[in-house]
């Protein structure tokens, strides 16, 4: 089976900023997270990931296919930006139920679908709730459902924990982890937290300044290495 | 700020304001001093009537005709890929910098040539009649109503609308469920201020449509015929009306402003 997400040799300038020569590939139902510091490019990334943006050089493959050969809305990518980008003049059952709504599924399965996943994400009180209304963590849920309750082949989300208390992250973490075999896709994430990064994540890519210095297995995350900068940035010791 | 010395500079900014606001105040009292008499008079004057209907109808049709050119223009501009988009947004906006009188004397050279004479056979009257003073508000508020609705559609977060496609939506669905909700506010907004400055206008209309009694004499023309008769009473009398007009869409632009910001929490317009 073709891998969810492959880029080869990605390169892209976005004004004075530069992807430089990503590849790496996804594996499926796996949880790989992007991690590096702000203005490391981790977002840019993501949403090249999600094909927003033409490359200079290199290619995007969606399931062994040219990611921008397939139209946006056939990609099945959800996303989940970090403030959650969610509709505001929708309350949080409409946002929802917005794909459904625009494949034209009938009401009562929308309604039905709906009410399976809020149930799934313990959203089901809120939503009759605008999103000016919730709490961060309601609207992360609201997001999450929002982009799963289309079954996604793959989930990019964008440092999605990061205006969440300590608590609230914690229960997340429990629900993000169980999304790749309960909804059969596979999730890139960005962050700029270390922690958060090994404790979700089966690998990890470690992006400076536009490059991706490194792919590593979540429990190697802190293995020294010859890479200078890569030390730096983990502030761990050089091997030698 | 408030605790820190009276400077010269803040006397002299009030200073000027103040003079401002007197003189200002001081020309609008005079109109309203003056024509307060008449009012009565003008208000069961079938002139003025007439006047204020046309006005009110030219005014409504036109800006009903901005928007349906407006939307499009300015979501072309902002949305899509197209070629000569700055020569375009140009040409849309040119207006902007034209006096009225000159757009009206376009408007009017357009519409004696060969193809308005065509027109006109077909059915289609523009010069002295009351369709050029719709064409003549429409085309002085276009470039406004194009300028607003760029800025409105400029100011929306993408990523909504990227989502909303990336859900499922076409381009036509993500307008109609994401981006012209999201900019109710300004749409009404400026249908507000288009429409109180299509009441207002007068120079491309005289060019155009001209200002005959009972035909094409709308609000501001019936002030211009009464004065050129000698009738300043009542010319001050419909400038009243037209002023209490005016104050009464400023009213209702700055109630709008103050509803979209107590609903603005999140940046989505």
């Amino acid at each position: 089976m073709d891998s969810p997400l492959i880029f080869q040799d990605f390169c892209l300038r976005k004004g004075s900023f530069q992807l430089k020569d990503i590849s790496f590939s996804l594996h499926t139902r796996e949880i790989f997270a992007i991690l590096g510091k702000s203005g490391a490019g981790k977002t840019l990334l993501l949403e090249s990931a999600a094909g927003f943006y033409s490359p200079h050089h290199g290619q995007i493959l969606l399931y062994g296919h040219n990611i921008h050969s397939i139209p946006l809305a056939q990609r099945k990518i959800g996303f989940v930006y970090q403030d959650y980008a969610l509709f505001p003049h929708m309350t949080a059952e409409k946002n929802i139920a917005y794909g459904l709504q625009m494949r034209h599924i009938p009401q009562k399965e929308q309604q039905y679908k709906v009410n399976e996943i809020a149930e799934i994400l313990h959203i089901r009180e809120i939503l009759q709730q605008y999103p000016q209304t919730l709490s961060g963590g309601e609207k992360q849920r609201c997001a999450l459902a929002r982009a799963l309750i289309l079954r996604p082949s793959l989930l990019l989300m964008d440092e999605p924990f990061a205006a969440l208390d300590p608590l609230t992250r914690k229960h997340l973490y429990a629900e993000i982890t169980t999304i790749p075999e309960r909804f059969d896709c596979s999730i890139l994430f960005v962050t700029h937290d270390f922690q958060e990064a090994q404790q979700l994540a089966q690998r990890i890519g470690i992006i400076i300044a536009g490059r991706l210095t490194s792919i590593r297995k979540a429990e190697d995350l802190f293995s020294p290495c010859d890479d200078e900068d890569l030390n730096t940035f983990l502030t761990i010791s050089p091997t030698h | 700020m408030n605790s820190e010395p009276f400077s010269l500079f803040d006397a002299l900014c009030i200073g000027i304001t103040c003079i401002t606001v007197c003189f200002i105040a001081a020309a609008l009292l005079t109109i309203i001093i003056g024509g307060l008499p008449f009012i009565h008079q003008a208000i069961l004057s079938p002139e003025i009537l007439f006047s204020i209907r046309l006005s009110l109808t030219t005014s409504s049709i036109s800006t009903l005709l901005c928007f349906v050119c407006a939307i499009p223009c300015a979501y072309a501009l902002t949305h899509a890929r197209m070629p000569l988009k700055r020569l375009c947004h140009l040409i849309l906006e040119l207006p902007l910098s034209i006096p009225y009188l000159v757009l009206g004397l376009c408007l009017l050279m357009l519409f004696s040539s060969d193809a308005g004479k065509w027109l006109r056979d077909v059915g289609i009257r523009v010069i002295f009649d009351p369709k050029g003073i719709i064409l003549a508000q429409w085309i002085i508020n276009i470039p406004f109503v194009i300028r607003l609705m760029y800025s409105a559609f400029s100011e929306i977060d993408r990523r909504l609308e990227y989502i909303a496609i990336s859900l499922g939506a076409t381009r036509w669905q993500c307008f109609r469920t994401i981006t012209l909700p999201l900019t109710l506010n300004a749409i009404v907004m400026t249908a507000v201020l288009t429409w109180a400055r299509a009441m207002g206008e007068f120079g491309a209309t005289l060019m155009l449509a001209g200002v005959t009694r009972m035909k094409t004499e709308t609000l501001p023309g019936s002030i211009y015929l009464n004065i050129t008769t000698g009738d300043n009473g009542m010319a001050m009398a419909a400038a009243i009306m037209l002023l209490g007009i005016s104050a009464l869409t400023l009213l209702t632009a700055s109630l709008l402003e103050r509803k979209k910001h107590s609903h603005t929490g999140m940046r989505y317009t």
